[in-house]
């Protein structure tokens, strides 16, 4: 009996922390002036399917093309510079890889927000706002980085040393046993890791709205904060605009979840 | 020069690489950028001096102007009760949740990962979605807190000085929740479960067991956690851009925000720079207790 009231309480708190998700759905699924009712109504009796009409109207092609582009050039470049630096820092433990494991640390935190101020000027110094979408890439690649590197470091931990002592042993370099059998082994927290750090970049807005002047190439976030203007009635376009964007998030995030916990888990507390 | 190569193929040679690579890496876009800030909140800095490498040094005044200014004491009281609250509040409800999916009940951990949905979305789209459930007149949660009986009339959580601060909070929490829930589960699951049992034959009641077991055996983590959280309530951007953008009249403006608006919207570069190296020395200061208790937790 107890068991099923434990489950009843958690069912409401579920069903109450996920009401804004459900919220954004129904209110896309409203015509114009359904929104509008007091009181609103919890489900929408005439479901209009107007996602088609908004993805064009809006240009969400072009937005969402360049959301991706970045997310995969800064993925592209964490996985490249951070695997290597991981794999390191969690083999060698002396004074150096504390230092430089420090460094890490304390550059994981600090918030784009204010770091925007400075790259903004410096980038605009080295010519490297002529290549927006470039320059948000690097930017963002530096924020993820750390949290790639202290990710990917407590996944190689779990990497037996003497498997790569045993690959050496048979006449691998240093380079051969890491790529033929350590990477292998910890494939899986590679792969999620770099999921997280492409789903948020994804969704990055800091970057890109104090980075890229130019409509064609603004990320999605940025159209969507340009379609919510100081004036806005279009609220189920608006949530239309939300749901077309995130599905794939929510989808590739449920896929993954089990594996996205632990791994972040693992990174924020050792 | 073999030996030299050799290094690399066989012995430290290859750590030093990939480490410093990442390394360097990070001292260009990270560590660069932090000290160019410093450099520039002691310049004058505006759309006209922004490409020249060569500004007038002006010293302490951008400090003294930035203080002095007439929304600089309510922006830091805005940001103090902004990350209070929302540490409080996560925290409290991440903790109760975490209890109740560590009990024994059917689907418990697909429960629990439900909640993540929240945790993964971009903070603009929950900025902009809780927007709409704030709206004053056609807002679900004003007729929610109408229909249960706990308001009479419509609260107008964006637009009204008195309630906007509170609105971005409410969000906030929405937010951490998941994230808080999910740490505090790992800290619960690590205590083991015999002393539980062995309290409980000594007839230990549950509120007992909870602060003389549970919470001493929390203290590492909840510390990990609370720090934590502090970050990343003073990383949070998107939030705000989606709701309020700080106002009105500054009323839920906060010290990261309003650092961004003045380097991007009115172009006072160097007093954007000067609010950027005040926030970011108070959380390095907060991210040394973080990392200290997550080490200590370690060798422990």
């Amino acid at each position: 009996m107890k068991r099923y009231i434990l489950l009843a309480v958690a069912l409401v708190s579920v069903a109450v922390y996920l009401f804004p998700l459900y919220w954004m759905y129904v209110t896309a699924l409203k015509s114009g002036t359904e929104i509008f009712q007091y009181p609103p109504t919890f489900w929408p009796p005439h479901p209009q399917w107007n996602f088609r009409q908004v993805f064009l109207q809006h240009s969400m092609a072009s937005y969402l093309w360049n959301s991706l582009v970045i997310a995969v050039g800064v993925t592209a470049i964490t996985v490249v510079i951070g695997t290597g630096a991981a794999y390191s820092l969690a083999r060698i433990r002396n004074r150096w890889t504390s230092v430089a494991l420090f460094t890490v640390l304390m550059l994981q935190v600090l918030p784009s927000s204010l770091m925007v101020t400075p790259l903004f000027v410096a980038f605009n110094q080295m010519g490297l706002l002529a290549t927006p979408r470039l320059a948000v890439t690097l930017a963002q690649a530096a924020k993820v980085l750390t949290l790639y590197i202290v990710i990917c470091r407590s996944t190689f931990l779990q990497v037996p040393r003497e498997l790569e002592e045993a690959a050496l042993v048979d006449g691998n370099s240093r380079i051969g046993a890491f790529f033929r059998i350590i990477v292998p082994l910890a494939r899986n927290g590679i792969l999620v890791t770099s999921v997280l750090i492409f789903l948020q970049s994804f969704g990055e807005f800091v970057y890109s709205r104090s980075l890229i002047s130019e409509k064609s190439l603004q990320t999605a976030t940025v159209g969507l904060s340009e379609f919510v203007g100081p004036q806005i009635n279009d609220w189920n376009g608006i949530m239309t605009y939300s749901a077309i964007y995130i599905t794939p998030i929510l989808i590739v995030f449920v896929l993954l979840q089990r594996r996205i916990v632990s791994g972040l888990t693992a990174g924020a507390l050792k | 020069m073999t030996a030299f190569f050799r290094t690399f193929r066989e012995g430290s040679g290859f750590d030093a690489v990939l480490i410093l690579c990442a390394v360097a890496y990070l001292l260009v876009f990270s560590a660069f950028p932090l000290v160019y800030n410093v450099i520039m909140s002691f310049q004058s800095v505006d759309m006209f001096s922004i490409t020249d490498f060569n500004r007038p040094w002006v010293g302490w005044q951008n400090y003294i102007d930035v203080i002095n200014r007439p929304e600089a004491w309510l922006i830091v009281k805005n940001t103090a009760i902004f990350v209070l609250l929302s540490i409080v509040f996560q925290l409290g409800l991440g903790f109760g949740l975490a209890l109740l999916f560590q009990q024994d009940f059917p689907a418990a951990t697909f429960l629990r990962g439900l909640f993540l949905a929240g945790w993964i979305m971009p903070g603009l789209v929950v900025g902009t979605v809780w927007k709409w459930i704030f709206a004053g007149d056609f807002g679900v949660l004003n007729y929610v807190l109408n229909h249960l009986g706990i308001v009479t009339g419509k609260i107008f959580w964006l637009s009204d000085p008195a309630y906007s601060l509170y609105a971005v909070i409410i969000a906030n929490i929405w937010l951490g929740i998941p994230f808080n829930m999910i740490l505090l589960s790992v800290g619960l699951a690590a205590i083991p479960r015999d002393i539980y049992e062995a309290a409980e034959l000594d007839g230990a009641t549950a509120f007992q067991r909870f602060f003389s077991m549970t919470l001493p055996m929390m203290r590492a983590t909840l510390g990990a956690v609370v720090s934590l959280g502090v970050i990343l309530t003073l990383q949070q951007f998107d939030l705000i851009a989606g709701l309020t953008k700080g106002g009105p009249a500054n009323s839920s403006n906060v010290a990261q925000y309003w650092s961004w608006q003045l380097s991007f919207e009115t172009y006072e570069i160097s007093a954007g720079s000067v609010i950027a190296v005040m926030m970011i020395a108070v959380v390095i200061v907060v991210a040394t207790i973080y990392v200290r208790s997550t080490t200590n937790e370690q060798s422990a």
